[in-house]
């Protein structure tokens, strides 16, 4: 019982809280404690994930998520602790500008990131917003990166200080 | 793909490569295998399914006049049932005939 309930209020607070790499405010748990074996696959059979009374659609949440940060990720792990290949690349490329980059881990929540494929319609991470725009994954973020595109979309989003 | 013997079904490279080329008249089509490079990965771990991961290189007129975003959904929307199945990313490079003339 003493378990279950700190594990809700934990993940209350992991699961949906914003990493910025700037403020130094991590989460840098890797595996959260009900959902060991994280697979895109099979979602709907893991134990529920939910966030108790959350009465906010996670839609919603996205929504807000792009709006008010100028450079968003949605990612495997944390920008300073990557879990994955891609989302490593695309966090490298982007810290290469002097820009704020806030993230969320959707290997902690299997809802939250079924809702980011579909807010996005985009099937795989990470997935990359630039202000309000949904700009890709980790090749399209190099490729722009490249071309110099990426250099100009982010031009006027201001470093954090 | 020799090195998986006498299977019945066709490989996830083999559907995906006819999937795509029938798709998109690609003139370019590498569809490359890099599953072992992500075989310890959290997600894959478990799975028994073995071609997880994919490079590919397109070239198609098809992608003419699109941003990249629209060739990768393109790709995307034509591999959603492998997607769906086990296939867990793509790494894709997706250009024109002209891009790729031009760059050269």
């Amino acid at each position: 019982m003493a378990t279950s309930l700190s594990n809700m209020f934990f993940k209350g607070l992991a699961n949906r809280s914003l990493t910025r790499p700037l403020n130094g405010l991590f989460y840098c748990t890797r595996y959260s404690t009900s959902v060991s074996n994280d697979s895109d696959t099979h979602d709907d059979f893991k134990p529920a994930n939910k966030l108790e009374g959350s009465d906010i659609s996670l839609a919603n949440v996205i929504e807000q998520d792009v709006k008010d940060n100028p450079v968003m990720v949605y990612m495997k792990g944390v920008p300073d602790l990557p879990q994955c290949g891609f989302s490593s690349l695309a966090v490298r490329v982007l810290k290469h500008y002097d820009v704020p980059i806030s993230a969320r881990n959707i290997l902690e929540d299997a809802e939250l990131k079924n809702a980011v494929k579909a807010f996005s319609n985009w099937p795989t991470f990470p997935q990359i917003f630039i202000k309000g725009e949904f700009i890709g994954g980790s090749d399209i973020i190099l490729n722009m990166h490249q071309t110099g595109e990426l250099k100009e979309k982010l031009k006027d989003v201001t470093s954090k200080k | 793909m020799g090195s998986r013997g006498a299977t019945v079904v066709l490989s996830r490279a083999n559907r995906i490569r006819t999937k795509l080329q029938s798709a998109l008249e690609a003139t370019v089509l590498e569809v490359d295998d890099v599953s072992y490079q992500h075989a310890g990965h959290a997600a894959v771990k478990e799975s028994s399914d073995k071609e997880t991961h994919f490079n590919l290189k397109i070239v198609s007129p098809k992608f003419e006049g699109q941003s990249l975003v629209k060739r990768h959904r393109l790709v995307y929307d034509l591999l959603a049932d492998e997607l769906q199945s086990g296939l867990h990313a793509l790494s894709i490079i997706a250009k024109t005939p002209h891009e790729t003339s031009s760059a050269k």
